[in-house]
Formats: C-alpha cells, sequence, structure tokens
C-alpha cells in the first residue's frame, strides 16, 4: 500500500504518517504481523528527516499500533485494529478543555493558567 | 610470433574488443535512438532535463568514444601479436595480463563517462520535481525479497572458496604483502563495495523521482542480482589466479584476464540491459503535467 505526505498540509509530518498507518490498520490494508518498512527506508522514500519518521513509529509504538521487535524491524501489532480507534490527541485536548472551563469558572485569567502551564509542563521536563 | 597461446590470446582478445566497444555499445545506442524517437521531448519533456542538442552531442560523442576505442583494440591485437617482443616484455616469456586489463579499463570509460551522465540527469530530474506530495510502499523492503537465500550463499561460499584455494596454492602463507593477502584484500574490498552500491540502491533516495513502485522494484532487482554475479565473477578470478600458481599456467594469463573483462561486461550491462525492457518501463509518468 502507498503512503501520501503533504508538505505544504497545516498537520506536522509525523502525524501525517501516524494517521494514515492507523488507517490503513482500521480499513484493513495492514494487518496484525505485517512488517512496515524501515524508518531509513521510509525517510529516504518521502525525503523526510529519519528523526521524523522515528517520533511517528515512537507513537505508534506507544499506541500498541506497531511493535518494534529488535533488529527484525517494525510490525503491525496483533491488536493494532482496536488500538488504532483510539485517538489520544482528541482525549488531549478535551482532557484540557474540561481543565481550563473549571479555572475560567474558578475566575483564573488566561495569563494565569498559560503561566501555570509552562511551569507544569517545564516541571515534568526538568 | 604465431604461437598456439598466442592465437588462442588473439581470437579471446578479438572477443573483449567486439563485445565492450562495439556489441554493447551498439545496443546502448539503439537504445538512446528509441527513447529519443518514441519518447520525443515535446511529448515528454520531463524525460529530458537538459536542451534537446545536449542528448545529439551527447549521442554523438559516445560513438565517436567507442569507435575510436575500437580501433585502437585492433592496433593493440595486431602489435601483440606482431610487434612486442614477450621475452624482453614480460618475466615469463608469454603475454602478459596488463595489456588485456589495460585495455579493457580504456573501453569501460566511455560506458562509466554515460553512467556519470546518467546520474546528473537524475539529479537534474529531482531538482525540477517540484511537488508537494511524496508517496512511499508502506512496505519493507529486505534483501531476500529481490534475492534468493541461495544466491547468497553461493556468493558467500565462493568468495571464502577463493580464499582458501589461494591460501592452500601458498601453502597457507601469511605474510604482509604476499600475494595471498593482497587478493584477499582486493577481493574484499571490492566486494564490501558491491554490498555498499547495493545497499543504497535497496534502502536509499530513489534516483528518479518519477519512477513508479514497480519500475523501481524491477530496477532494484536487477542491479542486485548483477553485483551477485559479479562478485561470483571476481571469486572464480581469484580462483583461476590460485589454479595458475598450482599448474604454472602463465602462458594463459593474458587469456583468462580478458575473458574476465568479458565477464564483467555480460554480468553488469548485459545483464541490465536484457532485464530492464525499454517496453516495461513506464514512461507516462515523463509527460508533462501541472506539479501537484
Amino acid at each position: 500500500m502507498q503512503i501520501v505526505i503533504d508538505i505544504d498540509h497545516p498537520e506536522p509530518l509525523f502525524a501525517q504518517l501516524v494517521q494514515q498507518i492507523k488507517q490503513a490498520v482500521q480499513t484493513g490494508r495492514l494487518s496484525p504481523g505485517d512488517p512496515l518498512p524501515s524508518i531509513r527506508q521510509l525517510a529516504n522514500d518521502l525525503e523526510m528527516n529519519s528523526k521524523t519518521v522515528a517520533k511517528a513509529y515512537r507513537l505508534l509504538e506507544r499506541d500498541s499500533v506497531v511493535q518494534t521487535k529488535g533488529y527484525r524491524g517494525t510490525f503491525i501489532h496483533p491488536d493494532a485494529k482496536a488500538n488504532s480507534t483510539i485517538d489520544l490527541n482528541a482525549w488531549v485536548v478535551n482532557k484540557l478543555r474540561e481543565t481550563i472551563a473549571e479555572f475560567r469558572e474558578s475566575g483564573v485569567t488566561d495569563s494565569e493558567i498559560r503561566i501555570a502551564f509552562g511551569n507544569v509542563i517545564n516541571e515534568r521536563s526538568n | 610470433m604465431l604461437t598456439s597461446a598466442n592465437i588462442l590470446f588473439g581470437i579471446v582478445f578479438l572477443g573483449q574488443i567486439f563485445l565492450i566497444s562495439y556489441y554493447f555499445p551498439q545496443k546502448i545506442l539503439a537504445r538512446m535512438d528509441y527513447v529519443r524517437t518514441s519518447f520525443p521531448k515535446s511529448q515528454y519533456p520531463r524525460l529530458y532535463p537538459k536542451p534537446a542538442e545536449y542528448y545529439v552531442v551527447g549521442r554523438w560523442a559516445f560513438k565517436l568514444a567507442t569507435r575510436i576505442i575500437l580501433a585502437l583494440g585492433f592496433v593493440i591485437l595486431f602489435s601483440i601479436i606482431f610487434l612486442v617482443d614477450h621475452a624482453t616484455f614480460a618475466d615469463d616469456g608469454f603475454i602478459s595480463e596488463a595489456f588485456p586489463a589495460a585495455y579493457g579499463i580504456i573501453q569501460f570509460l566511455p560506458l562509466m563517462a554515460l553512467e556519470i551522465s546518467e546520474f546528473s540527469q537524475y539529479k537534474l530530474m529531482r531538482k525540477a520535481h517540484v511537488a508537494t506530495t511524496r508517496t512511499a510502499e508502506l512496505s519493507r523492503r529486505g534483501l531476500f525479497n529481490f534475492i534468493s537465500p541461495t544466491l547468497l550463499g553461493m556468493a558467500l561460499a565462493m568468495y571464502f572458496g577463493a580464499i582458501l584455494l589461494d591460501l592452500y596454492a601458498h601453502q597457507f602463507e601469511l605474510a604482509w604483502g604476499h600475494d595471498t593477502v593482497q587478493r584477499t584484500i582486493v577481493l574484499t574490498i571490492t566486494n564490501l563495495l558491491l554490498a555498499a552500491v547495493g545497499a543504497w540502491i535497496l534502502y536509499g533516495k530513489k534516483l528518479s523521482p518519477h519512477q513508479t513502485a514497480n519500475d523501481r522494484i524491477k530496477h532494484i532487482k536487477t542491479s542486485l542480482h548483477s553485483f551477485f554475479y559479479i562478485s561470483m565473477a571476481m571469486s572464480v578470478f581469484w580462483m583461476t589466479q590460485a589454479a595458475d600458481d598450482i599448474y604454472d599456467l602463465d602462458f594463459l594469463d593474458a587469456t583468462i584476464m580478458s575473458v574476465y573483462f568479458q565477464l564483467i561486461i555480460l554480468l553488469s550491462i548485459g545483464h541490465t540491459l536484457r532485464n530492464m525492457r525499454l517496453e516495461d518501463i513506464d514512461f507516462d509518468l515523463y509527460k508533462e503535467r501541472p506539479a501537484t
């Protein structure tokens, strides 16, 4: 099956990759156990940075859509079809929307929310 | 001087002259003409990143170079048979393998120039290709998708066989600067070079931005098979060198070298021309169309 990446699309390249692989799993074009191209091969074929492909594969692995079997490469996860329907991005957006609404109801200003959000994110990354 | 060894060399060397400087160049020229007449620049502009005159001059230069080298071959053959005093020219008194080897390298020059020119064409095609969408096949390209494990096994067995036979021929004597060590290094480096180019073809960026997935698969398969055959031919050549030392076949050195060059062209360009048929390539992709 073929993957198409639009470099002018507002959606980041790694997100396009993730989405298209999930779609391929959902529509049955990719089945559990199917091998995926190596990061280097896909990066060369799509003329993109290998770090971008690696990021997409990492996210797919986190979502249990693909699994890496050491030197043998990356394969479609046995439960990929069920896991492809879960959209973590949408879940994060919904959660944040609920939380921010709650803050606003309590009288917290947007500026305070932004500063607090930045501090918490920085705490985690530090 | 006409001896049976010289006559045998003359016949084989004639084959080298004809095969590398006439037969295959003619085939290549016929392909150039077929592409230019069947897929003209007016209808297939993306196939010609340079002005039309460039291809006319290129074809003329290639033909001229191969014809000059062809004529040079006959001069060399005549000189080797009738003029050169082999008793003073070579230590063993037989025709030196340097003649077919040096001439073989000269014969390959126009073909190498053509290959370099092809790479520069592809580079220009990639530069001119401004599509915002990029496509890739979501299937893994592994070595064994293109060649059989048996072929790999055979190439490896012949590589080690050639080294072992050489060691046997020289009583397993291993010293720096010794023939066996030199041959092993040359054979290993050449095989590593083939492996590196093979890996680049297998996993690297595609040369033509317009090439279809099927055409690419065909190209990879043909190239990898060709590399494995060349590797095996090199091993056979080194085996003959070891056999030469065991059985004292110095009088055949030049003939074997000439056969080796013919084998290399048959397995490289010959194999590619036979398997990459122009009729099977999708040229419609080189027609003008709006950028996406």
